[in-house]
């Protein structure tokens, strides 16, 4: 962790670009409806404090988050992405999570691959009842992320004239 | 390994019992050593027919194209063509009785320099899988074998990755003929060509050239057959294979030793789950 030079804070991937002061990261939150949403409506009602730079996409199942969604949002604004679904075995659908569990792997080990750093990309099985555990994800996700700097790879912005 | 007049002779018998509309085989280009696809569409054509060292396209790519659409064709296939096949098959884009395959069981093809193709010293399934009819001696069960370039690359730091392939990213011109060689695109509307879609960066920048070949390798993943049309047929000479290989390798690794097209009737890695599948990246 190269991040504290003179206080400054830079990319993990791309040393070159330094955080503004006071920056915060932007990360895309996408829960599946039937628990994460349900978990994360349960922490707000809760009146439980979790950091507010997730912005949330509510989406069917977990299996519906194709690994576009995870390319798209890391090139335009997201400095990280959070995808959260039921646990093994309680999907709504039955099986959508295993199917999506397979992909989320290959996904996240492809992006680390060819670059990014593997903390951009997390997952986590959040259940309707876990307020408090869908809160300390959030946490832990943005601190990840706040350490490894904004990202600048590939961004839309950069590249078209 | 030359199978040249075995497979006149078979192309001949086809045409001349009327089982067969198309032949798809290999000829030479005519101004070097080199072979480039042909299709034989008649008895007298036959003696165009080639086949040794030299055939390294996969014809396979040939069964999703219109001129061989609703027709009976024979096609040659060498081992990992006859994945590809296998795979066609199972995803319902070939009719198996409307084929004949005079499989071959290949000893590996060379590059246009005369060098032993990389993907041949790594090649685990040498002779065909589909096949009516085998020519060649076939070949003792091979292992699993990650690619070299892999394993170099992966045991880079994060910002040597990235620097490499902004440049592979950088250099892609957007032709799509990467898409069009490959035997398993056969959409016939690509999602990556879709102008409307706003999900879709379509820009020809390094960041459109991301976006389309992540989603291209990503629609390839557990389906790959390393047969690398692909890269034959990059202009800018990009290396494909990379994304492919860590790909299949990862699939390898984590889901069961999953190779794609290897059993009839096995999907793509992603068609499928286990409850063995690795859980431990997820909080």
């Amino acid at each position: 962790m190269e991040a504290v030079a003179n206080n400054q804070l830079v990319s993990i991937e791309k040393p070159e670009i330094v955080a503004p002061p006071n920056w915060e990261p932007v990360i895309i939150g996408i829960l599946c409806n039937w628990c994460s949403y349900a978990g994360s409506d349960l922490t707000g009602t809760s009146r439980i404090q979790y950091p507010p730079n997730i912005r949330i996409i509510r989406v069917p199942c977990s299996s519906r988050v194709d690994p576009w969604f995870l390319i798209k949002s890391l090139q335009t604004t997201a400095d990280g992405v959070l995808v959260s679904g039921c646990h093994p075995g309680d999907c709504h659908y039955i099986s959508g999570n295993y199917y999506a569990r397979r992909r989320f792997l290959v996904t996240k080990k492809l992006l680390n691959f060819v670059g990014f750093h593997e903390d951009r990309i997390q997952f986590s099985w959040v259940s309707a009842a876990e307020g408090p555990k869908f809160a300390k994800v959030v946490a832990k996700v943005t601190e990840d992320i706040k350490k490894l700097g904004p990202l600048h790879l590939y961004k839309k912005e950069n590249f078209e004239k | 390994m030359d199978y040249t007049k075995q497979i006149q002779e078979i192309a001949s018998k086809l045409f001349a019992e009327g089982k067969i509309d198309v032949f798809v085989g290999y000829r030479l280009t005519g101004f070097d050593e080199n072979q480039v696809p042909v299709l034989i569409r008649d008895q007298k054509d036959v003696s165009q027919l080639v086949f040794n060292d030299r055939s390294v396209f996969n014809l396979v790519n040939y069964l999703k194209y219109e001129h061989t659409r609703n027709k009976r064709v024979g096609l040659v296939v060498k081992g990992c063509d006859s994945r590809s096949l296998n795979l066609l098959l199972t995803e319902s884009q070939v009719k198996r009785d409307k084929l004949y395959v005079v499989g071959i069981a290949c000893e590996g093809v060379v590059d246009e320099q005369g060098n032993k193709m990389q993907n041949c010293m790594e090649c685990v399934f040498p002779d065909a899988i589909v096949a009516d009819e085998m020519l060649g001696t076939p070949h003792e069960v091979r292992k699993y074998k990650v690619n070299a370039d892999i394993d170099e690359l992966a045991s880079k730091g994060l910002v040597d990755r990235r620097v490499y392939f902004e440049e592979v990213f950088e250099n892609c011109i957007r032709c799509n003929a990467c898409r069009h060689s490959c035997p398993l695109c056969y959409c016939a509307k690509c999602c990556i060509d879709q102008e409307t879609a706003t999900l879709y960066n379509g820009a020809n920048t390094t960041s459109g050239a991301f976006h389309a070949l992540m989603t291209w390798s990503l629609h390839l993943a557990g389906r790959c057959v390393d047969c690398r049309n692909c890269e034959k047929a990059c202009p800018s000479h990009l290396p494909l294979h990379l994304l492919h290989k860590w790909n299949e390798r990862v699939i390898y690794e984590n889901f069961q030793e999953h190779l794609a097209g290897v059993h009839e009737g096995d999907r793509g890695a992603f068609y499928k789950y286990s409850m063995q599948d690795p859980d431990d990246f997820i909080m």
